[in-house]
């Protein structure tokens, strides 16, 4: 089949490591070393991040939103323990409430993709012929622009705010999500177990719901888990622009916007929040990784 | 070879199509009317109307597509609703800064990850490689936009060593143009750089592992010889693999570095664009976008079919 050079690109990035000279062998036998000591610690990150996101308003010491025009730029003390920012308002307290935007933006997204994409991977490869030729383009369309460039023009679009950012990211990772789930119903599809149910006349959604997705969720899942941390970063970014979340909203990537006007008297208006961004994401990371080893070892990247 | 070139361009022409289709559509999936989107409410009606006419916005959807298809294929972008000024021209005029930014930064990239590489799979298993695989981790988990306000703090803010913000033209100007750059050049490069260590030392540790480097070291040859003859070639190819993977999210970090760094590049003017609601601009720009990276991508799969013949079979 014709595929699109995309599609080539991966294939040929199989064929490639197919070859000796690109087995990450000594690399993945490190990592997975590394990983037993730093997978308890993703899940520590990630379980504190939940807390924090779930019990933002009986955790933060202050209103987010409060402005103490008397302590503007204040450098973290004990009354603010990571200062305040220039208009008074706590640090601490918006790295707080923001965590709920990073982590509702990063799950919500990846939940958008991987429905969206799951069924359209199930059509395409179900229905076969010029249906799954016409929703693979499609999705190969979509992966011809770069990921941010493509979330800022959807952004631009579907207007500025959570929703829309949620909305944009679930359309750039969609295509993701959809080849992996046409690979899984074309593999499975052709099992002796599905012909006999097609024989016994099951209609198609029962035998895609009973067969295909019980065997197809494990890649899912792991695709899912490890795309939430490229999510939050992608929130962050668009935020950062000014065309994700918008201010007063604490949002870390607009927090570290904001405050990058005033690096040189209250560093700490950016530090807070970048700290909290990268701890997540690299716990995040550990955490995929090890879902990955643990749900299916064969699924190496 | 030829074949492999003439299959690949042949399956990205609908792809292509689709892309024109989808950019098209962007300015029809706003909700609301695009002109009140544009202009401010006070803008009086007619001139409304005269940007709806421009525009094409009064007439059918399949008129207006096929309307705009042929500019396209005449080389007519549209023009800036704010400036008036060609797209094209527009672009033309940024594609500088963003191709000297993108050197810079590969050229970063390549001089942090080689030594970094080497050094981990030579010194195996030791503290330099530890740090070397540790500097890998974090340089794919920072983010793009917080390693360059760590560098603005550090260099630009405490130092005073490098400028923080502007362009200058490195080849009108020379030294002070190559100054304004490092810094973009390095937070671009350094993330790069980290994902050409993580491959390059795995792919050097494999070469190493070869016969043929036993026999060469049995015939006596110096280490280096060994390595730059022997393992830097074979563990080459991966390296192509990965950056043309990295592409996308290059340009991605591009836009963002050009933000912080105040860079009238290519990217800057998407987020310039976007904040404007030019609408056209917008269209444009992510048009000649998605062509750059789709012919990018072609142009990394022939590379591919050239350096390793065993591809090229498949």
């Amino acid at each position: 089949m014709a595929g699109s050079i995309r599609e080539s690109a991966f294939a040929d990035a199989a064929a490639l490591s197919a070859l000796p000279a690109v087995r990450d062998r000594r690399w993945d036998a490190l990592r997975r070393a590394a990983r037993a000591r730093l997978a308890p610690f993703g899940a520590a990150v990630l379980f504190a991040a939940i807390v924090v996101a779930l019990a933002a308003p009986l955790l933060a010491p202050y209103d987010p939103y409060a402005q103490d025009l008397s302590s503007t730029l204040s450098g973290p003390s004990r009354a603010h323990l990571l200062g305040t920012d220039n208009v008074g308002r706590d640090v601490l307290s918006r790295v707080m409430w923001g965590t709920r935007v990073s982590l509702i933006a990063g799950f919500a997204s990846v939940a958008v993709a991987a429905l969206a994409g799951g069924l359209l991977g199930v059509i395409a490869g179900y229905a076969g012929g010029r249906v799954d030729g016409l929703v693979m383009r499609v999705m190969d369309a979509v992966l011809s622009f770069p990921p941010l460039v493509l979330a800022l023009a959807l952004g631009a679009v579907l207007g500025a705010g959570l929703s829309g950012v949620v909305i944009a990211l679930g359309v750039v990772y969609t295509p993701t999500f959809a080849r992996l789930m046409r690979g899984q119903v074309l593999s499975v599809k052709t099992r002796d177990y599905v012909e006999a149910a097609r024989a016994l006349g099951s209609p198609a959604w029962r035998i895609a719901r009973q067969h295909v997705l019980p065997n197809a969720a494990t890649p899912i899942v792991v695709q899912a888990s490890l795309s939430v941390a490229f999510a939050i970063l992608a929130e962050a970014s668009l935020s950062f622009l000014g065309l994700g979340v918008q201010p007063p909203a604490a949002s870390w990537g607009s927090m570290i916007n904001s405050g990058r006007g005033y690096l040189q008297q209250a560093p700490w208006i950016v530090f807070g929040p970048g700290a909290a961004l990268f701890v997540t994401v690299v716990g995040l990371n550990f955490v995929g990784d090890a879902i990955r080893d643990g749900l299916d070892p064969r699924l190496t990247r | 070879m030829g074949r492999l070139v003439a299959h690949r361009l042949l399956a990205t022409l609908p792809v292509l199509l689709l892309v024109t289709a989808g950019v098209f559509a962007l300015l029809h999936l706003t909700p609301g009317d695009p002109i009140d989107a544009m202009m401010a409410e006070s803008v009086d009606a007619t001139a409304k109307e005269a940007l709806r006419r421009e525009l094409g916005l009064d007439r059918s959807i399949a008129v207006q597509y096929a309307a705009w298809m042929g500019r396209l294929l005449r080389g007519d972008l549209g023009r800036s609703i704010r400036t008036g000024e060609p797209v094209i021209e527009n672009v033309s005029r940024r594609i500088r800064p963003s191709l000297q930014l993108a050197l810079m930064a590969m050229t970063v990239s390549l001089l942090v990850a080689f030594p970094v590489a080497l050094a981990s799979a030579v010194r195996h298993n030791t503290a330099v490689d530890r740090a070397g695989t540790t500097f890998a981790l974090f340089g794919i988990c920072m983010p793009n936009f917080l390693l360059a306000l760590l560098l603005i703090f550090l260099f630009g803010v405490t130092l005073r060593w490098l400028p923080i913000s502007g362009y200058v033209d490195p080849l009108e100007e020379g030294w002070a143009g190559v100054r304004s750059l490092v810094l973009p050049a390095v937070t671009l490069g350094l993330a790069l750089a980290a994902v050409i260590t993580r491959t390059l030392r795995s792919s050097l540790l494999d070469a190493l592992a070869e016969d043929y480097v036993r026999t060469a070291r049995a015939k006596g040859l110096s280490e280096w010889i060994v390595i730059r003859g022997h393992v830097l070639r074979n563990a080459l190819i991966p390296v192509v693999t990965v950056l043309g993977l990295q592409l996308g999210t290059l340009i991605g970090g591009a836009v963002i570095t050009e933000y912080v760094f105040a860079l009238p590049g290519v990217g800057r003017l998407v987020v310039d664009a976007v904040f404007a609601r030019d609408y056209p601009l917008v269209q444009g720009v992510i048009l000649l976008i998605a062509v750059g990276f789709l012919v990018s991508n072609l142009l990394v799969d022939i590379v591919y079919g050239w350096i390793d013949p065993r591809i090229r079979v498949r």
